[in-house]
């Protein structure tokens, strides 16, 4: 119950703020345009495509924020679930609809970041096709280890894999992932080596870690929560420059047990449009998602499925994006260099 | 908690009027959309999803459920009828039961599908009530080793199905495992025969595969072949009875189909599938004449839908208590409890066991509400196949593009299916075996992942498989099994 | 009677397509070893197992009779083409004129001459489309034709 407080009033007051930001923004974008067009969209129903599965975190998340907005807009929202190639497609489709204003979509952070290194076609470039919205939430990784493991602590773990370089293994959700180059940041920073194991899916990473078959990893809160509960596995750390509300006990990396004061690793999950859709209509968007993620009950929501409510103008969101770009692409130079 | 007071808890849950109302609305769903060619319970899931939201968590796992069973049950009719699987599983259905079909045997065919998946059913519960926690263990003592190794041997067991000659069933698994190279390489990243379509980075559309190599392979061979069933002009219930000579055969296979797939099933993967196939191997070899197989064999039909339906049940197992869902379906359902904010894990059982066993008796509830409303239905199902093909079959592909549509919104794997329907037809008729071919494409990726994985946590050491005794013991059966398959071939000729 | 040109064909294409897979993930695809397998380890070993599993079904077939199975080379064109036709057209033609068009072409082989029927059934076929999957199952795919 108290963990459930502290979390509400926390992510409550940084969604207030992002609130009046981006109303700022709003007001600024009203005043230079026509405004006779902000009462005539949406003129039908308006689609948010997903590069995920139906029933998928980031569709459940997109969910959440739809159905508000649904309400808001007067026009139904409908999902449009377009799985593949990591989240990829889900753009690829988005962008394929064109930008009249009714074809929008949300993506976790890849698509935006790191997918441009990975594949070797992408089909788009993301600083000229695709336009910010709003940063919908985000999410730090903890490093999980067995109940039974040796190590107690971070700095027991680290100590654990300098006594003996390449001995433990991680498991990731895949070559590239955000798990995968977390770790690979976290190795670089803790100056250790670990083996890298990709598997598909967090379950599976968190069974092979239970069965001791793999040593750690590093996942969304959420994945290991229902196995710490039984003492499977323990929390040794999390990514987040501050404790995350879902795991308040959990201890921040940075600058715990030599780790350097600004290690930090975040997925996100954000709401873009095709680029060319009207500003109007992408300040109208940007006003109605930061109004939704104000209202506590989301918050909530948001933070029982692992995400924390962000917010924010669309030039926050273009920030984090060529951010988090610059700062993936060095891990992934770093990895593929060692290959 | 003991599994009785859970049972007797379960039994609350489940017999509230609202939970049994959807339990109902899940089954019917299910059911009707499972019929329609190529509409799995996906379409129907997804379309119900929003719901959920709205309805309390255990009357949306239990609608949910429903439909996946009444699509099970809906599924095995089109693949009877129309030799149309919309899932491996159920082409393993349409090798003796569209033969059955042919011969004027469709209600049979239909009664024996639907009582053994009945009795697979409630015997996989019994199973998961008394070893649920047994279960779990067992998933979790298994490692890469243990799934590359059984992999193998359920590969090595069901390859000599469905063909009269070895190398072209081993050539069919091959060209099954080479298609499921196709896509991001797990280990490494590469990409392996994409050509740089984002489409195929996740591998080839399983439903789509599915879909060319059976329906669209049969519409096309058919279409001048007006008179293709024997259909009885009216399905009286003597009829559907299965003869004397039928329920001699059926119980033991029954039986046996159930153990194949309670076991299989509670390990996460694809247990359900490798169970069916291993069954319909099981009932060959222990057949005393094995040639009826592929040509009306009763317990062929038995054994796989017993093994498949008793895989659903224990499939829960490793679904709810290690969140690991054995298809994409499980995993929608997962979903669906997530939005109500329970994580899935091994607390379950104790946290939440009012939404487990709730479960638990439902399946029970919607298996018997199932099997009321399917038998009488036989006969409608069976009269469809009066109506002169040429106007069916027109239905039938448009059926299956929206069916494959429908699975994550692509047209490019519309294209697939018509690709993949001419190679099948010409497979078909040059008499090499679809079902294999699914067989390789479905095992194939679980076997290198897994073979891969565990050399790369051993450091490249291979003693990996015989240290480990479990997997020791696959490795030797497959050994066995293989040297077996040499020696009778070497004799018999 | 002639020789079984099904498994000489049939094995024949298996090998060469084996043997393409085999040499194509030999190319662009790292091997690696026997114990730290490359992307590249599968493919080229299933490839090389298809070339010979292929020469094994061909090979015997050259002296061995069997019927020569005909293949409906017209009955597959349509039915392909209806497919394709309804896939690639679905979004733009919308689904309903999409759908009577592949239902139309589909028809076109079937043993029963005439066209009243062919369009009949057609319209047929589209009204039950609209009715299952936009009314029913409310699938959101383009239902008339997108103007440009």
């Amino acid at each position: 119950m108290k963990r459930d407080l502290i979390g509400v009033s926390n992510s409550a007051s940084g969604g207030l703020a992002f609130t009046r930001r981006a109303a700022l923004a709003a007001a600024a974008a009203f005043a230079l345009a026509a405004p006779a067009f902000a009462q005539d969209w949406p003129t039908g129903p308006v689609h948010v495509y997903v590069g995920f599965p139906a029933g998928s975190s980031p569709d459940l998340l997109a969910r959440i924020i739809t159905e508000p907005l649904s309400q808001k807009l007067g026009q139904p929202v409908v999902v449009e679930n377009k799985p593949g190639a990591g989240g990829v497609i889900g753009v690829q489709q988005m962008l394929a609809a064109g930008p009249d204003g009714h074809a929008f979509g949300t993506t976790i952070n890849g698509p935006l970041t790191t997918a441009g290194r990975l594949m070797p076609d992408l089909g788009y470039d993301v600083a000229k096709d695709i336009q910010p919205v709003a940063l919908i939430a985000t999410s730090p990784l903890v490093l999980a280890v067995a109940g039974d493991a040796e190590a107690t602590d971070l700095a027991g773990f680290i100590e654990l894999a300098k006594a003996e370089p390449g001995a433990l293994s991680y498991g990731s959700v895949g070559q590239g992932s955000g798990a995968h180059l977390t770790a690979e940041l976290f190795n670089e920073a803790a100056g250790i080596e670990m083996l890298h194991v990709p598997f598909t899916a967090y379950a599976e990473v968190t069974t092979s870690i239970i069965g001791r078959e793999i040593d750690a990893g590093f996942m969304a809160p959420s994945a290991a929560l229902p196995h710490v509960a039984s003492g499977k596995l323990k929390m040794l750390g999390v990514t987040s420059a501050e404790p995350f509300a879902q795991i308040p006990d959990v201890p921040v990396i940075a600058g715990n047990a030599g780790m350097p004061a600004d290690f930090q690793a975040e997925l996100w999950n954000a709401f873009i449009a095709p680029a060319g859709t009207d500003p109007n209509v992408v300040a109208r968007l940007n006003t109605e998602i930061n109004a939704i993620l104000a209202d506590p009950e989301v918050q909530k929501k948001l933070l029982d499925m692992g995400w924390q409510a962000a917010g924010g103008t669309p030039e926050d969101l273009a920030k984090r994006i060529t951010d988090d770009t610059r700062m993936w692409g060095a891990v992934i130079d770093k990895v593929g260099t060692a290959k | 908690m003991t599994a009785w007071e859970g049972l007797a808890h379960g039994f609350n849950v489940a017999l509230q009027p609202d939970v049994l109302a959807y339990c109902l609305l899940g089954v019917t769903l299910g059911t009707f959309i499972g019929v329609l060619p190529g509409i799995g319970a996906m379409a129907a899931i997804s379309l119900l999803l929003p719901i959920t939201f709205y309805i309390s968590p255990e009357a949306a796992l239990v609608m949910l459920a429903g439909v996946y069973y009444g699509a099970q049950y809906g599924g095995a009719v089109a693949s009877i009828l129309l030799r149309l699987p919309g899932t491996p599983q159920s082409a393993v259905t349409t090798l003796d039961g569209y033969p059955m079909a042919q011969q004027g045997r469709a209600g049979v065919a239909l009664f024996v599908s639907m009582v053994s998946s009945f009795a697979g059913s409630m015997l996989g519960i019994v199973v998961l009530v008394v070893l649920a926690g047994w279960l779990s263990e067992a998933a979790t003592a298994f490692r890469s080793a243990e799934y590359a190794a059984m992999m193998v041997l359920g590969l090595v067991a069901a390859s000599t199905i469905g063909s009269d000659r070895p190398a072209k069933a081993f050539a069919m698994v091959t060209l099954g495992l080479i298609l499921g190279c196709v896509g991001t390489d797990v280990n490494s990243g590469a990409q392996r025969f994409t050509f740089g379509i984002p489409e195929l980075m996740d591998g080839i559309n399983l439903v789509a595969l599915a879909m060319g190599l059976f329906g669209v392979a049969e519409v096309i061979g058919n279409i001048r072949n007006a008179e293709r069933h024997a259909a009885p002009e009216r399905v009286t219930f003597r009829q559907m009875m299965p003869s004397r000579d039928d329920l001699k055969r059926m119980p033991a296979a029954t039986l046996r189909g159930t153990a194949l797939g309670s076991f299989f099933g509670a390990l996460p993967g694809t247990g359900s599938t490798l169970s069916s196939f291993l069954s319909y191997a099981v009932e060959r070899r222990v057949a005393r004449h094995p040639e009826r197989f592929g040509k009306g064999a009763v317990e062929g039909v038995a054994g796989p839908e017993a093994a498949n339906n008793a895989a659903a049940i224990t499939a829960f197992v490793p679904t709810l208590t290690l969140g690991i869902p054995g298809d994409p379906i499980m995993a929608l359902m997962l979903g669906a409890l997530v939005i109500h904010g329970i994580q899935p894990g091994p607390e379950m059982l104790t946290a939440r066991p009012d939404m487990f066993w709730g479960l638990v008796v439902s399946f029970g509830i919607g298996n018997l509400l199932l099997l009321i409303l399917n038998l009488p239905l036989i006969g409608i199902w069976v009269s469809m196949l009066r109506i002169p093909f040429r106007y069916l079959y027109p239905a039938i592909l448009i059926f299956v593009c929206l069916g494959v549509y429908s699975v994550r919104g692509s047209a490019f794997d519309i294209a697939t299916v018509a690709v993949v329907g001419l190679c099948g037809y010409l497979l078909a008729l040059a008499r090499f075996s679809p079902a294999l071919l699914l067989l390789g494409f479905v095992l194939g990726p679980l076997i290198e992942t897994h073979l891969r994985r565990a050399m790369l946590i051993s450091r490249g050491d291979p003693m990996v498989f015989l240290e480990r005794p479990i997997a020791c013991a696959f490795v030797i059966a497959s050994v066995l099994l293989i040297g077996l398959s040499i020696f009778q071939n070497l004799r018999r000729r | 009677m002639h020789r079984d040109w099904a498994d000489i064909w049939g094995g024949g294409v298996l090998a060469l397509l084996g043997a393409g897979v085999a040499v194509h993930a030999g190319l662009t695809l790292d091997f690696g070893t026997l114990r730290a397998m490359g992307p590249g380890f599968f493919p080229t070993v299933l490839g090389a197992l298809l070339a010979v599993l292929g020469a094994a079904v061909a090979i015997p077939a050259w002296g061995r009779m069997a019927e020569t199975p005909h293949i409906a080379w017209g009955d597959a064109a349509a039915v392909i083409a209806a497919i394709l036709i309804f896939g690639l057209g679905m979004n733009r033609l919308g689904i309903l004129l999409a759908c009577f068009a592949a239902v139309l072409i589909a028809s076109v082989p079937a043993p029963h001459s005439g066209w009243r029927w062919r369009i009949l059934l057609a319209a047929c076929v589209t009204g039950l489309v609209w009715l299952v999957f936009i009314a029913g199952l409310r699938m959101t795919i383009p239902i008339l034709p997108r103007l440009p």
